[in-house]
């Protein structure tokens, strides 16, 4: 395994603001990875900073094994799209999508313009009549055709309807089977996205929680349904991340559980069913917020 | 696990700068055919007002002293201030968009700089056609003076081609500066800039008024000549387009 993106001791502050507090990962290659978080976590932040677009304030960044700042040779080899992106007023779709080419040496053509059909992209209106869906379709194309080796969707989707969105997962996956590389998807949308993830980082107040492969982290946790009484005597001893009740039911979420334990509630009575990134991400991102009140 | 330590692909810095010059006129509308159509149109409006006033002088004397006036025309100082707006406008519009499409802010200066000095040379060039023709047909047949208004010199055809060159120049790099200012640091920062340029000029007006240097300045002038003072704008172009480089050098896309 290679790691295309490594990262040590990493900091970014806006005056008095640190967006990115001290730290450290690496990304493998050829792998779709999601760069999950709430609002402000620091995701874009951290984008920014591995393309180059912001300067560290300190820490260590390697990108194809070299600084990504004012580095060509590894700027050409990725694709940043952000939802945020900024386009000339006077430029229309066409232009924009006649000038990336030149900027991508992996460009696919045909691609392009398939995803402008499937899209249903109008490329002669101007970027600043375009509704928010439109405009995020041609982030979308750019980020898909480019075809660099590694790629960044930063909530690439604002206002792109449910079908439009499917049609992005369905090409993201199959272009990436036949042309394998590195993704980073940050997103909102755990669960639409859940299938796609093979790696997840989880950053919160410009740290990271989490940062395990996706299997890895639905074995992680497991929910726990049965009578009051039954879940709380099996949870007593362990972590729980949540917990709630209705009537005489509980549902608790509970961290790693052996063969023996999964034994051993089956036998108290109680149900297993596994949780949804979504929830576990959530939970753990609640925990890291009681953890953090607690130390402060 | 080990580390990447060769990029997939890479072309050559000329390749990276020429993409960025093409996308200056990716479309052409804003930078060249926008400011072509408001020269035309006010050339036209030129013509008619010349038409007028000699249509309403009989006296061939009359009509000399009009057209003597006429060399006064600031109807063309229009091209030189929207070059410069049009180069606030392309860095403003096209740095967030090249950063995005991970251009090196090195590369983007450069094949911007490229992209102005490209612009300089063919609306040079049409300006000195123009200015070629108001002279072969004694000014439109009119009298009308334009293109070789009094201060594009009294030289050939090359020296007031140069003087168009050098004054677009000019205006293209303070543009690229201001505009790399307010890239940087937003409107605040450009204020704040423009605020201390004016103290600059009140300053050098004030100390030439002081030291009673005025008359120097003046012969200085006089005897660099048209073509010669010209030349000198050009220290000051080089100054603006390095400083911009270095503004732009550590500037942040916005959104």
């Amino acid at each position: 395994m290679n790691a295309v993106v490594e990262v040590s001791n990493l900091t970014k502050k806006f005056g008095s603001f640190t967006a990115v507090d001290n730290v450290s990962f690496s990304i493998e290659e050829n792998a779709i990875h999601g760069l999950l978080g709430r609002n402000g976590a620091g995701k874009t932040t951290i984008m920014q900073l591995l393309t180059g677009q912001d300067f560290a304030t300190s820490g260590d960044i390697r990108v194809f094994g070299q600084s990504p700042v004012e580095n060509a040779s590894v700027l050409q080899n990725l694709s940043f799209i952000k939802e945020s992106q900024k386009y000339p007023e006077d430029f229309k779709p066409k232009h924009v999508l006649r000038s990336a080419p030149w900027f991508f040496p992996n460009w696919d053509a045909d691609f392009a313009d398939q995803l402008v059909e499937e899209f249903r992209l109008p490329t002669n209106r101007r970027i600043k009549k375009l509704s928010r869906g439109q405009l995020s379709a041609v982030g979308v194309i750019v980020g898909l055709a480019s075809r660099a080796p590694l790629t960044f969707f930063d909530e690439p989707y604002l206002g792109l309807d449910a079908v439009a969105r499917q049609l992005f997962y369905d090409r993201l996956l199959s272009d990436y089977a036949e042309h394998p590389r590195t993704v980073i998807l940050s997103t909102h949308l755990i669960d639409e996205v859940s299938d796609l993830l093979e790696h997840v980082i989880v950053i919160d107040q410009g740290r990271i929680i989490i940062n395990e492969s996706a299997d890895a982290l639905r074995g992680s946790v497991s929910n726990v349904v049965g009578t009051s009484s039954a879940v709380d005597a099996f949870a007593a001893g362990r972590e729980v991340l949540h917990r709630e009740g209705i009537g005489g039911l509980a549902s608790v979420t509970l961290s790693a559980l052996s063969d023996a334990d999964r034994a051993a509630a089956r036998t108290a009575g109680l149900e297993l069913s596994p949780v949804s990134l979504q929830q576990l991400i959530v939970r753990k991102t609640q925990v890291s917020e009681k953890e953090f009140e607690l130390s402060a | 696990m080990t580390t990447m330590t060769a990029p997939v692909v890479t072309t050559g810095t000329l390749n990276r700068v020429m993409a960025v010059f093409r996308l200056q006129f990716v479309n052409p509308v804003t930078v060249l055919i926008t400011p072509l159509l408001i020269l035309l149109a006010i050339f036209a409006m030129n013509l008619a007002i010349w038409a007028l006033i000699m249509a309403n002088l009989d006296a061939s004397a009359d009509r000399a002293e009009v057209a003597e006036g006429f060399q006064w025309s600031g109807a063309s100082t229009f091209i030189f201030f929207y070059m410069m707006v049009v180069a606030v406008q392309a860095i403003n519009a096209t740095f967030s968009f090249a950063l995005g499409l991970s251009v090196t802010r090195r590369d983007y200066y450069l094949g911007t700089a490229l992209g102005f000095i490209a612009l300089s040379a063919l609306i040079s060039t049409i300006l000195a056609v123009f200015a070629a023709i108001e002279e072969a047909t004694g000014g439109w047949g009119l009298g009308g003076r334009m293109f070789t208004a009094i201060y594009f010199g009294d030289g050939t055809w090359y020296e007031r081609y140069f003087i168009f060159f050098a004054l677009l120049l000019f205006f293209f790099f303070t543009g690229s500066v201001a505009a790399a200012i307010f890239v940087r640091w937003k409107g605040i920062g450009l204020t704040a800039f423009l605020v201390a340029l004016g103290f600059a000029t009140v300053g050098l007006i004030a100390l030439f008024t002081v030291t009673s240097a005025w008359d120097e300045v003046g012969a200085w002038f006089l005897t660099t000549g048209w073509t010669g003072s010209y030349a000198w704008s050009l220290v000051l172009t080089a100054l603006a387009a390095v400083s911009g480089y270095f503004v732009l050098r550590k500037a942040t896309p916005r959104g």
